[in-house]
């Protein structure tokens, strides 16, 4: 029962359609996952799924417990912010605080109006005055101010500026996260929360095509520019993928030992961004 | 904050070196504090487990001691114990690889020398 969250065998079929496909993973306590796929992939129905959002076949535990029915003593512990999530227009400030200091155990009000204080938001402000960004802080403010064991983030800072985006990861790494918490965030844009992450994990239709801690990902994948005379013996250690550029081969390798690949030509770290791509080629073909 | 991180070693050897950095030109004396991993975590947009394992080799260097409750602070002489580990890599791995270039572009050793002491590159 350390882990955080373990699924065995989950599926979800909407009609016909497969969104996730038989998977399997295990989330350990005081980690930061990203959970990378391209549109619909399978992403949200997973996390939809562990919220108990919705019906499954197969396995799950969330902090030990069955999504599908003790949803309400797991909520107390879990957090959850969408890129979809609504707020009703005409709700002021004051009221939303007022809301979850009724509503959740663990709310702490003094932190979230501390966290407000920062913002440029009013207690009296209506949502309907509010950007696109202030209305993401003002849900981070109620929710950095329950201590809950999960946080799932689902495009968390989607349609945000790259100021609101920075300031949102730097408040949870400030002032909420710590080694008793874990945040699962899906976003598109990887290279800005690629350090923040100690896991990652890509989907692609409905099926995890990779799952490792940071480091693996580090010591597993080697990008080499190999230059055209040792293209043939590059080739051979069979790359999972190639492009040209000034007349080298860029090659990603998958589990070849960076030593045999320094001799084909210089390495490096690749980003997360390029994993992706290389892992998703044809996706939309 | 932002440091722009190259892609040839792991984040944190890079964050441990830009503390090495910090202490040889001495902006972090013996005594100072280190800032938070929390603090570090969140201006460099990290995750705190990279902090802690730069923070955990350059305690295991002895260059930083961990105060209980209080955090980590640069240890007595660590500065000297750099200069004289750096010198001896900048002997051992730079200094032979720079006459090795020096030698191989055909300048000459001497008068790049004298026009060091100078001052002057030319």
């Amino acid at each position: 029962m350390n882990a955080v969250i373990s699924a065995k065998g989950l599926s979800k079929r909407y009609g016909n359609s497969v969104a996730v496909d038989n998977i399997s993973f295990e989330i350990p306590a005081g980690r930061i996952i990203g959970l990378i796929g391209p549109n619909g992939s399978g992403k949200t129905t997973t996390l939809k799924a562990a919220l108990g959002l919705i019906p499954f076949d197969g396995e799950l535990k969330v902090l030990g417990k069955d999504p599908r029915t003790e949803r309400d003593e797991l909520m107390k512990d879990v957090c959850f912010i969408a890129d979809v999530a609504v707020l009703p227009r005409w709700l002021r400030v004051s009221e939303a605080v007022d809301f979850v200091a009724g509503v959740h155990p663990k709310f702490d009000r003094k932190k979230a109006e501390r966290y407000l204080a920062h913002t440029k938001l009013k207690p009296s402000m209506k949502v309907k005055e509010m950007s696109k960004g202030m209305i993401v802080q003002l849900h981070l403010a109620l929710v950095m101010a329950i201590d809950a064991k999960l946080l799932v983030l689902d495009e968390p800072t989607l349609g945000l500026d790259i100021l609101y985006r920075k300031q949102f990861y730097q408040n949870l790494l400030e002032d909420y996260f710590d080694e008793n918490k874990t945040i699962i965030v899906t976003t598109h844009q990887v290279e800005e929360i690629e350090h923040i992450l100690s896991d990652l994990m890509f989907i692609r239709e409905g099926k995890i095509v990779l799952s490792a801690t940071m480091d693996e990902v580090g010591e597993r994948f080697v990008e080499v520019m190999v230059p055209a005379a040792n293209i043939e013996a590059a080739k051979a250690l069979k790359p999972i993928d190639e492009r040209l550029i000034f007349g080298k081969a860029i090659m990603l390798f998958d589990g070849v030992p960076r030593a045999q690949l320094a001799e084909l030509g210089e390495t490096r770290n690749p980003g997360i961004a390029d994993l992706f791509v290389a892992t998703m080629k044809g996706t939309y073909a | 904050m932002n440091i722009a991180w190259n892609d040839n070693a792991p984040i944190y050897r890079q964050l441990k070196e830009r503390v090495v950095g910090m202490m040889l030109d001495g902006l972090l004396k013996s005594g100072d504090a280190l800032p938070s991993v929390r603090q570090i975590a969140a201006d460099y947009q990290l995750n705190p487990i990279t902090v802690s394992r730069a923070y955990q080799e350059l305690a295991d260097e002895a260059l930083v001691e961990k105060r209980r409750g209080l955090g980590m602070y640069v240890t007595d002489g660590a500065r000297d114990k750099l200069l004289s580990s750096e010198r001896e890599r900048f002997l051992r791995e730079e200094w032979p690889a720079m006459i090795e270039r020096i030698k191989r572009l055909g300048l000459d050793i001497e008068q790049l020398l004298r026009s060091a002491n100078t001052g002057s590159a030319q």
